[in-house]
């Protein structure tokens, strides 16, 4: 496990969004045990109560739970599942049109664009 | 909570610490920055009365400094506190009989933690290993508060790296650490609070984590802002 952080962005938000990533590509499965809060901060070599943080707000958005005295889980529920992948998609599409703030060209051309490279994708694959 | 209340501090009619009032609290690790001579040490040694303050109050839980409370209290100075000729072993011993506070088990966990050999002679460690033992002595007494003088100061990459790791271990667990260091750059997301000194007064006091969260800036930013005004 090794995450590089951005120094000028929050910590706990960072974590969850490494988590996030390790849930919507199925490394981490629905069901799975999280590393403890401890063991996470060292193996980050973060605060341990930033790592707290993280895991507090991610029982809040239910990505995560926890029953008492057991580790926490990711989800068992398909639909945060689904809702996950949704956010996923919207935030990389945003940041991708705006990207193209700058450059005038036409909506079709982007679009082939698009089923060009995701083909060349699965074919590497 | 160790918290200081207007202190100041004078050396001959140079004024080091000039109304200093901030709090250390349990289960946060608080980092005491500032460039070389703001008067970090002072601070801590003010805390330990090792050198008694002009004015101002220093509490510990709410209560007022007193010698029975520095049983609540380790300090692990940047200096060697152990007896060259000692080895580790002997040191060990020599503060489980001086402290009813020593707590074995956990010193044994911290001399694996650290991989020290316990026959060496302090004299004979190398200047990193020192410092190691330097911790140990501290992070096993059963205290509620850690205070380290420069716990990096002239230690090589590799045992930076380790001293580090003691931050997010299980050995401050619960406790309130105080370290003084003008080297953030590599224990950023280890800190929990930030005392910004300079010149005896403190320019800043924030949460490492509020301020990228409100303001989008590191420690190192504020440090910048504070010392190239």
């Amino acid at each position: 496990m090794n995450v590089t952080f951005n120094k000028r962005d929050p910590i706990y938000l960072q974590v969850m969004q490494y988590f996030k990533r390790l849930i919507v590509s199925g490394e981490l499965n629905l069901g799975d045990e999280m590393p403890s809060r401890r063991q996470l901060a060292n193996q980050l070599k973060i605060n341990p109560n930033t790592v707290q943080r993280a895991y507090s707000e991610m029982e809040e958005q239910r990505l995560i739970y926890t029953e008492p005295n057991r580790p926490s889980r990711v989800t068992e529920d398909p639909a945060v599942l689904n809702q996950l992948k949704k956010e996923w998609l919207d935030q990389a599409v945003s940041k991708f049109v705006s990207a193209l703030d700058p450059i005038d060209i036409p909506l079709d051309d982007i679009v082939d664009l698009i089923k060009d490279k995701m083909n060349m994708r699965k074919k590497d694959d | 909570m160790i918290e200081l209340k207007n202190v100041h501090k004078h050396f001959g009619r140079k004024k080091v610490l000039d109304g200093i009032s901030f709090t250390a609290n349990k289960g946060e690790i608080t980092c005491l920055v500032g460039v070389n001579g703001v008067g970090k040490t002072t601070i801590l040694n003010a805390i330990m009365n090792l050198t008694p303050i002009k004015k101002g109050e220093i509490t510990i839980d709410g209560e007022l400094m007193r010698p029975d409370l520095y049983n609540k209290v380790a300090f692990i100075p940047d200096v060697a506190i152990m007896l060259p000729n000692m080895t580790v072993h002997e040191a060990m011993d020599f503060m489980k009989d001086y402290y009813v506070s020593w707590n074995c088990k956990r010193a044994k966990e911290i001399t694996r933690f650290f991989r020290l050999n316990l026959t060496e002679k302090i004299s004979e460690l190398s200047k990193g290993n020192q410092a190691k033992v330097n911790l140990l002595m501290g992070l096993a007494l059963d205290v509620d508060y850690i205070l380290m003088d420069e716990p990096f100061s002239g230690i090589d990459i590799f045992t930076r790296e380790q001293i580090t790791d003691v931050f997010s271990s299980r050995l401050v667990e619960d406790r309130g650490v105080l370290i003084t260091t003008h080297e953030i750059f590599d224990i950023e997301h280890l800190i929990d609070k930030v005392v910004l000194l300079d010149n005896g007064v403190i320019y800043k006091e924030f949460n490492a984590e509020e301020m990228r969260e409100t303001e989008g800036k590191s420690v190192v930013d504020v440090m910048r802002e504070a010392y190239n005004r």
